[in-house]
């Protein structure tokens, strides 16, 4: 028996023993199967199995209605009174204002402290205070003025005697605008890349 | 003459729903009356042997129970096989949980489709039925609600909760082994 080649019709074939074909479908459907013996063969088998399930089982309706429940409308969830509802508003409505003025009062306090801790140094070192802020007590270190030695040179180097030189060399020494701390120690560290 | 509720002759599912909810019983009855047999066929059909009224029951019960959640997205009746086949689920859990005790036997299986047995006389027949059984639970599911229900591949989909596409590929094997077997016998 030649297999059927077009898959579309015979998918159709329980549609067309149930009756939900449209007249133009099943004449199409009926065409084909003119010319089809593996879709007759088919559509007997489905007629067969249909037959087969011609059996009528005994259901008591009425019986099955008394189990049913009654019908029940869904409830809703119900709703706050006006006056409570009016309440909440109120409530929402102080925190909130709490809440915004609490916040711009803080941020106010913050940005003039923070105005009142700008000190400045003058040319002389000494520090400028505003006259708000006492000296003491600021939780701030104070930066520490210190004089630091300085060289200069007040001649061309030819002209230096030997006595000044070795002066310079030996203020040099002592000049302590060098770092004078020793370099950080170095961890060799052993990635076993060599072995 | 105004014709009565009782004897309006096309109401759709939907209507008699509406009529239910107003809180006409007789629109219940109605609405049982259409699909009890078609209920009780597809469960017979998906190898139920004891209890079918009270499954059937058992289905309406739990469908008027929750009739809101019925949006009418697929017929009345496909939703009401998606929860007869639910039901028949959980049946057959419950009996596989209090079998558990038990030694399964090989015939078991060869058994486990007996519906029809007492109902299928003739020859023909009974060689459909030896052929159904023959089938897995879901190409049997399938096939019969395509042949015996007359439902489309994407209702029968919405039963089974697969996709139309496994709907219709369980349908053509079910189809080849069923024609197969019978051409054998």
């Amino acid at each position: 028996m030649n297999k059927c080649t077009s898959s579309e019709i015979n998918e159709l074939l329980p549609d067309l023993e149930h009756g939900r074909l449209t007249a133009l479908a099943r004449q199409n459907v009926e065409e084909h199967l003119a010319g089809c013996e593996s879709c007759r063969e088919e559509l007997r088998i489905i007629r067969i199995v249909k037959g087969a399930a011609a059996f009528e089982p005994s259901i008591d309706v009425d019986r099955v209605v008394r189990q049913i429940p009654p019908y029940r409308m869904p409830t809703l969830p119900r709703e706050a009174p006006a006056r409570a509802r009016v309440v909440q508003w109120l409530v929402a409505a102080t925190v909130g204002v709490v809440l915004i003025g609490g916040g711009a009062l803080l941020r106010n306090r913050q940005t003039n402290s923070r105005d009142a801790r700008v000190v400045t140094i003058d040319s002389s070192h000494a520090l400028i205070l505003p006259e708000s802020m006492p000296s003491r007590g600021l939780g701030v270190a104070l930066p520490q003025v210190r004089h630091t030695a300085a060289l200069s040179l007040v001649a061309d180097v030819q002209e230096l005697s030997d006595g000044n030189i070795q002066q310079l060399m030996d203020e040099m020494d002592n000049f302590d605008a060098l770092p004078n701390s020793e370099p950080e120690p170095v961890f060799a560290v052993d990635t076993n890349e060599g072995r | 003459m105004i014709p009565g509720p009782e004897e309006r002759p096309e109401e759709t599912d939907v209507e008699l729903i509406e009529r239910w909810k107003r809180g006409d019983s007789r629109a219940a009855t109605r609405l049982v009356g259409r699909h009890s047999q078609a209920l009780a066929r597809f469960a017979a059909s998906s190898g139920e042997r004891d209890g079918i009224e009270e499954l059937v029951q058992d289905t309406f019960v739990r469908a008027f129970a929750s009739l809101d959640s019925f949006r009418g997205e697929s017929t009345l009746r496909t939703w009401l096989f998606t929860i007869e086949r639910r039901l028949m689920l959980d049946r057959r859990r419950a009996e596989r949980r209090s079998r558990e005790t038990v030694p399964v036997e090989e015939s078991d299986n060869v058994s486990e489709y007996g519906a029809l047995d007492s109902l299928i006389a003739e020859e023909t027949q009974e060689r459909v039925r030896r052929s159904l059984a023959a089938l897995s639970p879901t190409q049997r599911e399938v096939f019969t609600l395509r042949v015996q229900q007359g439902l489309s591949y994407k209702e029968i989909a919405e039963v089974v909760g697969s996709t139309e596409g496994a709907a219709r590929v369980h349908y053509h094997n079910a189809i080849q082994k069923v024609k197969e077997l019978l051409r054998n016998e």
